[in-house]
């Protein structure tokens, strides 16, 4: 028995579609410019954040900069005004202008800390977010040891204020580390390129 | 789609090219640092320390006659008067555990002036070198001479009673004399002789150290160079600080009295520099712990490095 396959009824059929060059062309470009635009402006728009993101970085390390400058000052003031042979009035003097000192240090070192580490920065630029933030917490411990020194002077304990100097001194080794390490990513991140070894 | 379709949407990708690489930079420039929350606290310089108030030189005093011999062989008299509220207030200040503090004794203030009248007689200035040199020897030499007794015996103090601030030790009682104490009680052991002497010798203007060894305490005096004709030792000195501190004893005065019945010691006085015939094992050979009388507690490192800032950064 032969079958007979039925006829398609003609509601079915596809259209003819009649392809009219020109017009798919100028289809064809304006989903080309569409994506073109939308790439163009996500990229600016990433750029110009990361941009924004660096400057507020950099603007907030400029900030702890100056203020860690003017604790500098104070520091490099009340060691190199102390006298050669202090009685112990001069010296009990000079230890609580160093105490003030340490407790503004730790107070700077701890804010700058908490607001360069709320911040956000690119991909790029997190080493170097990262280094500063370390240099500081650094930082902070030593003006930490600094006031427990002065406390220590202060209640007869030379041998714990000591101590607590030579603790400083670690500590104030390891910021001048974390700088150079800082130093070394924001290098990288500027020029890009691979890090070198330290 | 005609090509009128496709011009607004190019015309809008142009103004948003426009507005993203000529307007943003020409309005926002540098992007705007967001203040940080909480306000950073100012500097807070400390308060002035209350100035010292001076003891009155009227009213009831302790009045000591040390009778002592001189380098020349010489017996010497001489009086120290020390106010009692001085020697009270003393009597009623907590003594410091650390014994690196102790340089504090030597130079209170409030003994400063007995100590410069006391060591100006013993040792007049008139600006002989040989003079000088007899003078200080001769301060060494009273200071020697004070009678050796140690913390815990109660024949120390002149209440004939330890003190109340007298600290019980692993291996006794320790109670070290502010100079005026010890000059008062006219006793006292080697740390209350040092302490005295590095008073008396700072009053002067001589820059000394406490020797703090495991057993005992001497003093340091600074010297470029001591060579003494008359040495039959080799002068002991301690670096401290790129300077030369020459070893003091400030106690063991060889000998006794004359006679049974005279006042007058004889003996050997301990000359700068002579450890040799030390009675401390540890004097003769070891190496004691240098006590600065002037000195601020300095950490060595302080120097802020500045960080390069990143580019943008204010």
């Amino acid at each position: 028995m032969a079958l007979a396959i039925p006829k398609i009824p003609d509601v079915l059929r596809l259209p003819k579609i009649a392809v009219d060059r020109r017009r798919a062309l100028t289809a064809a470009g304006a989903v080309a410019a569409v994506i073109a635009v939308a790439f163009i402006g996500w990229t600016l728009h990433v750029g110009w954040t990361e941009d924004r993101q660096v400057a507020a970085f950099g603007g907030h390390v400029a900030a702890s900069e100056a203020d860690l400058a003017r604790v500098s000052a104070k520091i490099s003031s009340c060691i190199s005004s102390r006298p050669e042979y202090p009685s112990v009035a001069e010296s009990d003097t000079a230890m609580r202008e160093f105490a003030a000192i340490a407790e503004y240090g730790r107070v700077v070192t701890a804010y700058h800390r908490q607001v360069i580490g709320a911040d956000e920065v690119p991909e790029a630029y997190t080493g170097v977010q990262s280094a500063y933030i370390r240099a500081l917490d650094h930082l902070n411990r030593a003006f930490s040891l600094w006031s427990s020194a002065a406390a220590a002077y202060d209640a007869k304990a030379y041998a714990a204020a000591k101590d607590h100097l030579a603790g400083a001194d670690r500590a104030w080794k390891d910021y001048v580390a974390a700088i150079g390490d800082y130093d070394r990513e924001l290098r990288i991140a500027e020029e890009g390129g691979e890090i070198p070894p330290a | 789609m005609e090509w009128k379709d496709i011009i607004p949407v190019l015309a809008g990708g142009l103004v948003i090219l426009v507005v993203a690489l000529v307007v943003k930079p020409a309005l926002v420039g540098e992007p705007a640092v967001a203040t940080p929350g909480p306000v950073l606290p100012a500097y807070v310089p400390p308060a002035p320390l209350p100035a010292a108030t001076p003891f009155p030189e009227v009213g009831a005093a302790h009045t000591r006659t040390f009778r002592w011999t001189a380098i020349d062989g010489g017996v010497h008299t001489t009086e120290v008067r020390v106010p009692e509220a001085l020697f009270l207030a003393h009597r009623e200040t907590p003594r410091f555990a650390d014994r690196l503090a102790w340089g504090r004794y030597a130079l209170a203030e409030e003994d400063r002036p007995i100590l410069a009248d006391l060591a100006r007689r013993i040792a007049p200035a008139d600006g002989n070198p040989e003079e000088e040199y007899f003078g200080l020897m001769n301060l060494i030499f009273f200071v020697q001479q004070i009678p050796y007794e140690p913390d815990n015996s109660t024949d120390s103090y002149i209440e004939g009673a330890l003190p109340r601030h007298a600290r019980p030790v692993k291996d006794g009682i320790e109670y070290p004399k502010y100079p005026a104490e010890t000059l008062v009680d006219g006793k006292g052991d080697c740390e209350d002789s040092a302490i005295l002497l590095a008073g008396l010798l700072d009053a002067l203007g001589y820059d000394t150290v406490l020797l703090l060894y495991p057993d005992h305490m001497a003093l340091g005096i600074r010297m470029d160079g001591f060579h003494p004709y008359y040495a039959k030792y080799t002068p002991k000195y301690f670096d401290y600080g790129g300077k030369h501190y020459y070893y003091v004893e400030g106690t063991t005065y060889y000998g006794g009295k004359v006679s049974a019945d005279s006042p007058v010691l004889r003996g050997k006085p301990f000359p700068i520099g002579d450890t040799e015939d030390a009675s401390f094992g540890s004097v003769k050979s070891g190496t004691p712990e240098i006590v600065p009388l002037h000195s601020i507690p300095a950490p060595a490192e302080y120097r802020i490095r500045p960080a390069r800032l990143p580019a943008g950064g204010a």
